[in-house]
């Protein structure tokens, strides 16, 4: 079984780098086509341009002013790198913040890859109505980031709520969990991994895209159910895994809705749930320090790339790009 | 507000696509676009300011926005609908919505450049918004008459005045009430607290409520700046002072001692119970979700309480020496300073609060009405029970009232919700009284400076 490391097509578009050289190479008559390839492009590009370029860039100019939100712009006054150097030297709940984030990170993400990995396993295979139970799997994650969705959990994290019933008729006294410092980010990320069912269909395609000369072939060499696992459906399965990971990570940084809906938009009990995003936003919305929160934001934003990047960096040692052919 | 969508939208990292040259023609044009926007923005913002109108009788469309619930929808648009009767050319674009977001939704709109002409603020608020020249100063039309305090009792009208300048007009007046369950002292033969008792005897009397009903006695209100700030004035201290604060750190030690005393004596419920009732939301205030026998709100709220509970409730004033508290403007009505339609909006807050059947109509759901004849008007007529007993602590408690102090002053959010986080902290045991108030006074410095 020879795995080769091939461009992966997920990670380049049909038009990719070596096609389009060549194209743009010879003629001058792509002037029009250009001109009739950037009107096709509009509706998008007054998108990208209008809700999330400038917007984008403006905060960028903002992070280096003391802009309130209340005041108008012309009225704004530059600092510098002061807010920026606020975040780092004079900042203790930024840094709270930031460790909360990770915690919730490290623990949820994980978990919730793993959780959605095993249960893809088992619906792998070819039960009777084993569409349903992928259907009732994958139903959470379409509630996603709802408003609703936290509602519910509050209410059955409460000390009075749903899990304390249960647990009582095992005779366990229960926590409030949800206004327990020492439990409520554990409450969110719970709800974070119970919603594994987009990564999960992923898995699920990735899993059927093995093909099963491999495992006879594995079988026939001796090979048990966990060497299977372990040399056959994890090495095939790694650029899956890759792509669940950086998304799954990045969508664990973001989380917002479920932490401000429990909190009332506090980032309590005792800033115990007090994300990234929710810390920005208090400062911007509540606080009214605009400038400051987009100093966060780009902060932000160059540490989910900085992650990304050794992500990819470190993918080309346990990611296989297998492209079928050369088996 | 989602600073990593271009990761999603983009070309994966590290692997930079050549730019061609018109991308990098098109990023240098929005570079400039970037540059230009505010320039533009702060113009459209600072543009029109030639302000009042023209033509009494033109067409106009005011913006007016508030928070709270249905009822006060209801009696608002009430009130404003007779207005639009006297003045047929003026219409309204009225929004409204509950108290939690209502300021994050404020401060956007004006950020946005579509701020409304007319809307409610609190004192919490207050300084913010006219400390950043945005609520328009109406001490000209209160000079000129068109603004009519002349009933209103002086240190009520008073309390909107922000660096001399009057930025928002009180739109009633209530103060602190302590709330309690009638009904659960009656069924278990204790008695009811009254006005004048110390913060000691609040305690024992709360512990005593504990051990016979087994409902906690007291909400711990250590998270509560309106608490504290009574019990601060009981002392000749105050929340602010100037520009500083107006406590310290030994204050607010002996604060948080006071209540870990009676949490330790049982007549607090526990911090997760304490935490569920420092939220501001009226249906989750504890003495009407049953958790505790008395709750810490604004008297006006006491309708607003009534209907979420079938007991009955009672209210009277902070513990301590009722002087400390003050005629507070419960929330005001501002003109932004940019509306076009400034004068309208004026006129349309002195008919909210002088005019006979709009007071009427409105009755006490902001607060006692400011304008004092028309306050004796809705009390004779009120048919409500609950309007009627908040009514009648308030007139009370009137005769009692001390100096008002000054308003919150920019950044006073903030220090709201600084005190919420340290209480919280010493009441989950996390921190000594000494480490949360010490953590407490250094946030509110950096808060205010």
């Amino acid at each position: 079984m020879a795995l080769t490391t091939a461009p992966d097509p997920t990670r380049r578009g049909p038009g990719s780098d070596r096609a389009h050289a060549e194209r743009r190479g010879p003629g001058r008559l792509r002037n029009s086509e250009g001109l009739a390839g950037y009107v096709f492009l509009s509706p998008w590009l007054i998108g990208l341009m209008g809700i999330t370029a400038i917007p984008m860039l403006l905060s960028l100019y903002l992070s280096f002013t003391n802009y309130d939100i209340l005041t108008p712009f012309s009225e704004v006054e530059w600092v510098g790198l002061a807010n920026y150097r606020r975040m780092f030297t004079a900042d203790p709940s930024y840094w709270h913040a930031v460790r909360v984030t990770l915690t919730f990170a490290l623990i949820a993400v994980p978990l919730k890859l793993a959780a959605a990995l095993g249960v893809a396993l088992l619906l792998n295979r070819a039960w009777r109505g084993v569409g349903l139970f992928r259907g009732l799997f994958y139903l959470p994650s379409l509630l996603g980031g709802s408003v609703a969705l936290a509602i519910v959990w509050v209410n059955m994290f409460n000390r009075d709520g749903a899990f304390n019933s249960l647990l009582s008729l095992f005779g366990i006294e229960g926590r409030p969990w949800v206004n327990d410092p020492d439990w409520a980010l554990e409450t969110l990320m719970v709800l974070a991994i119970w919603q594994f069912g987009a990564p999960m269909v992923i898995f699920l395609a990735g899993l059927k895209q093995v093909p099963t000369e491999l495992y006879e072939a594995a079988s026939v060499d001796g090979a048990g159910r966990f060497r299977q696992f372990r040399n056959v459906t994890l090495p095939m399965l790694s650029p899956v895994i890759f792509f669940n990971l950086v998304l799954e990570t990045i969508n664990g940084f973001q989380g917002f809705t479920a932490a401000f809906v429990l909190s009332n938009g506090t980032g309590g009990p005792v800033d115990s749930t007090l994300m990234y995003t929710l810390n920005l936003y208090i400062t911007g919305f509540t606080d009214l320090e605009m400038g400051y929160a987009s100093a966060m934001a780009w902060v932000f934003l160059l540490a989910i790339a900085v992650i990304t990047a050794i992500f990819f960096s470190t993918g080309r040692f346990w990611v296989h790009y297998s492209d079928g052919e050369d088996r | 507000m989602h600073p990593a969508t271009p990761f999603t939208t983009d070309a994966p990292v590290g692997r930079a696509h050549r730019t061609p040259l018109p991308r990098r023609r098109l990023l240098r044009g929005l570079l400039a676009v970037t540059v230009a926007a505010p320039l533009l923005f702060g113009a459209a913002a600072c543009g029109d300011d030639d302000g009042g109108a023209a033509d009494p009788n033109a067409p106009v469309k005011l913006s007016i926005f508030w928070w709270g619930g249905d009822a006060r929808a209801k009696l608002t648009e009430d009130a404003l609908a007779l207005y639009t009767k006297k003045h047929p050319n003026v219409t309204f674009e009225k929004t409204w919505q509950a108290n939690q977001g209502y300021f994050d939704k404020l401060a956007t709109l004006t950020a946005g450049g579509n701020p409304p002409d007319l809307f409610q603020i609190d004192d919490n608020y207050l300084a913010e918004y006219a400390a950043r020249n945005s609520t328009l100063d109406l001490t000209s039309y209160q000079k000129s008459g068109k603004l009519d305090t002349s009933k209103f009792p002086e240190s009520l009208w008073q309390y909107g005045v922000v660096d001399g300048k009057l930025a928002g007009l009180a739109a009633g007046e209530n103060t602190q009430g302590l709330v309690y369950n009638k009904t659960l002292l009656t069924k278990h033969n204790l008695p009811e607290p009254t006005t004048g008792m110390t913060w000691e005897e609040h305690i024992a009397w709360a512990e005593q409520v504990t051990a016979k009903t087994n409902v906690p006695g007291t909400q711990d209100p250590s998270a509560d700046y309106k608490a504290l700030w009574v019990w601060l004035r009981q002392q000749g201290k105050d929340l602010y002072q100037g520009k500083e604060l107006g406590f310290t750190a030994e204050d607010v030690t002996r604060w948080f001692d006071l209540w870990r005393g009676a949490r330790d004596r049982k007549a607090t419920p526990t911090p997760d119970v304490i935490h569920e009732g420092n939220a501001t939301d009226i249906t989750k205030q504890l003495v009407v979700t049953g958790k505790a026998a008395t709750s810490w709100v604004w008297a006006n709220q006491m309708p607003d309480l009534k209907k979420n509970t079938k007991d009955e409730l009672g209210v009277i004033a902070y513990p301590g020496d009722p002087s400390a508290q003050w005629a507070r403007a419960s929330m005001y009505w501002s003109v932004f300073k940019g509306s076009k339609n400034r004068d309208v909006a004026v006129d349309v807050i002195n008919f909210l609060n002088n005019d006979v059947e709009a007071v009427k109509l409105l009755g006490t759901d902001r607060g006692l009405p400011s304008n004092l004849d028309l306050r004796r008007v809705v009390s004779d007529d009120t048919t409500d029970p609950a309007m009627k007993q908040s009514i009648a602590v308030e007139a009370e408690l009137t005769q009692k009232f001390g100096k008002s102090p000054q308003v919150p002053i920019k950044g006073h959010s903030k220090v709201k919700s600084e005190l919420i986080k340290a209480a919280e902290n010493a009441q989950y045991g996390r921190a000594s009284s000494a480490e949360a108030a010490t953590q407490f006074i250094e946030a509110c410095k950096s808060a205010i400076a």
